[in-house]
């Protein structure tokens, strides 16, 4: 038998926001609700209204959901520990004197284009308020800052092998922070 | 008892919820209403979020199972999670002795 409209319509705008594993979650729980106001007397119509106040409003759920998200809190991590990550690089391309690297504008360029658009898509994720895009932001920065620190890396170790501990202690965070993007991508993924 | 004044509690309430067994999310809710005499006023869709940053935290643990014909998402406490409930519980006993203390208690005499 099909839900009465109320739950319905309640259900479809959660659906709107939220991954189908999550909705399924709360579709049992609202369903529980009606079955329980059913139980204790209410025609339908009653019972189906006095479960969707009491689950709450929508909107309120989802930003819940979006709070709690596996995205948001990989974006925020990752933008905790961006400022040293980038302070041992800034060292290390300044100790090296990167300025003078046979590195062609264009790429320098677009490495800065893309840091920027990194950043970006962290800052969305960790302040967005709607659970998808939250989640895409942030499977999409852990891709870019694992591809970033491995150009850099690689940039380091091809034209200046020689360059000793800042460039060591760069490289290492920068593993460091790749692997915590790769292991959280798929989290962020599902959210 | 409303959703901002338990602000920082409802983790320990959630734990505490499913410290007898598995419960799915309308289940864990029940419970605090039974356990609170019915005081607790929080819109039943928030514990379901609430309850996922539990899981990612590794305190509770999800499963599905199927209940006539239906899916249903099971939780239960992990040892991580009956650990965080002791602590939580010893934390507030504190807190709660410091406030009946300073609000109940005599007041000394301003020197």
């Amino acid at each position: 038998m099909p839900g009465p409209r109320l739950i319905d319509d309640y259900l479809a705008a959660l659906s709107a926001a939220l991954p189908p594993r999550i909705v399924e979650e709360l579709a049992d729980g609202l369903d529980e609700t009606r079955r329980w106001h059913l139980g204790r007397g209410l025609a339908p119509d009653a019972a189906a209204q006095a479960a969707v106040a009491e689950f709450g409003d929508p909107q309120v759920i989802v930003t819940s959901f979006t709070q709690a998200s596996s995205g948001r809190r990989t974006a925020r991590r990752l933008l905790l520990i961006g400022p040293g990550v980038g302070l041992c690089w800034a060292i290390t391309l300044i100790t090296a004197r990167a300025w003078q690297w046979p590195v062609p504008v264009a790429a320098r360029v677009l490495f800065g284009l893309a840091l920027i658009t990194v950043i970006g898509l962290l800052a969305a994720a960790a302040a967005g308020r709607r659970y998808r895009p939250v989640c895409r932001a942030a499977a999409a920065a852990c891709v870019g800052t694992a591809i970033l620190d491995a150009v850099l890396a690689c940039t380091v170790l091809v034209i200046a092998p020689t360059l000793m501990w800042p460039a060591a202690v760069a490289v290492a965070l920068s593993a460091g922070r790749t692997g915590f993007a790769l292991r959280s991508l798929p989290h962020a993924l599902t959210g | 008892m409303r959703a901002e004044e338990l602000k920082g509690h409802l983790d320990a309430l959630l734990l505490a919820a499913l410290e007898g067994g598995p419960r799915h999310g309308y289940a864990v809710m029940e419970a605090l209403r039974q356990s609170t005499g019915g005081r607790l006023d929080l819109p039943t869709g928030t514990i379901y979020p609430a309850l996922h940053r539990l899981e990612q935290a590794g305190l509770i643990k999800g499963s599905w199972s199927v209940v006539g014909g239906r899916r249903r998402r099971m939780y239960q406490l992990t040892a991580a999670g009956a650990e965080a409930l002791s602590g939580k519980r010893a934390s507030w006993r504190d807190f709660a002795a410091m406030m009946s203390a300073a609000l109940e208690g005599p007041c000394p005499d301003p020197a």
